[in-house]
């Protein structure tokens, strides 16, 4: 465990993930709590440390 | 989500849009997870629990080896595969998020920590990267899964090239009286001991209906191969009321 907030077997997990649309990288938005896919323009949250990568769930970037 | 609109699927024996069965079977394990486990130990006497353990004998789990258990629910497969695999990792993905969170609180789970990761997850549209996993499971769980064929592809795509399918899945009994038998203790039995047990006689209703109209044992087995999967092959499970379908990747 590091200085980080985020256990390190949970950034790993993190890290495996991919955006289940386009495939591409995510990046986590600590502060938020979310995935963001910038290509699908959609942020997925994370609940008590299960993310919830569906489309349905995810907020819409339209900003 | 609008190419799918003029598409139907069966949400047990109703035909309903395919937009719609997600969020139907998201309503039925959402509303059975704490009782799930249990409900599965009346409804099959116990047998399911061997039916998982002829799971793990054919997929001979290793150490080192990452699974993806999709459909993974409570957790019931992957603490199986990490008991016997050792030191091993696996991914829990399942459409329902309070099924993984009630998985979670298991004390398998929390002893384990570092080697699970739970993850809410569509099938048919996983968020893993390509050859990602050595092995891929799905108990009872396809037969819920919108489009199958779909699922199956997805699959392939994020196993390893030497990776292993795995499908464990209530099937048809290949002998008419003994279907008969078995289909008039799953429709009056079943839904009886769902209102008893989870007080939710619907979605055990919705589970014996599901069953009965999942593709036969050769039906699936040729979604296996379509989806890519070389030596496919499947092992009867107490006379075919359920069947274990295995596929590689090569």
């Amino acid at each position: 465990m590091t200085d980080q907030s985020v256990p390190a077997f949970e950034r790993r997990m993190l890290e495996a993930l991919i955006c289940p649309v386009t495939h591409s990288t995510l990046e986590y938005d600590a502060a938020a709590n979310e995935l963001v896919s910038p290509g699908a323009r959609l942020a997925f949250p994370i609940r008590e440390g299960i993310p919830i990568m569906l489309v349905d769930e995810a907020r819409k970037l339209d900003d | 989500m609008t190419d799918n609109t003029d598409n139907t699927t069966h949400f047990g024996f109703q035909t309903v849009p395919e937009s719609e069965k997600a969020g139907r079977v998201q309503g039925v394990f959402g509303s059975v997870a704490s009782k799930y486990d249990i409900m599965n130990d009346v409804m099959s006497v116990g047998i399911h629990r061997i039916w998982k353990d002829a799971m793990m004998d054919w997929l001979a789990p290793r150490a080192g080896q990452r699974l993806l258990d999709v459909a993974g629910g409570t957790g019931d497969i992957s603490f199986r595969f990490l008991k016997r695999a050792g030191n091993a990792h696996a991914t829990v993905l399942d459409l329902t998020e309070p099924m993984l969170v009630e998985g979670r609180k298991r004390a398998e789970a929390t002893q384990k920590a570092d080697q699970l990761d739970w993850v809410v997850g569509d099938a048919m549209k996983l968020p893993f990267d390509d050859n990602t996993f050595d092995v891929y499971t799905i108990s009872f769980g396809i037969r819920n899964v919108t489009r199958p064929q779909e699922a199956l592809n997805e699959a392939y795509r994020v196993l390893k090239p030497g990776g292993r399918l795995m499908v464990l899945e209530f099937s048809q009994i290949p002998n008419a009286s003994m279907q008969w038998a078995y289909d008039r203790y799953s429709f009056n039995v079943i839904p009886v001991m769902g209102q008893i047990i989870a007080n939710d006689r619907d979605s055990y209703q919705y589970l014996v209906e599901s069953i009965r109209k999942f593709p036969d044992q050769d039906t699936f087995l040729n979604m296996v191969r379509q989806a890519g999967f070389e030596n496919a092959k499947y092992r009867n499970l107490t006379m075919g009321v359920a069947c274990l379908h295995s596929g590689w990747k090569i």
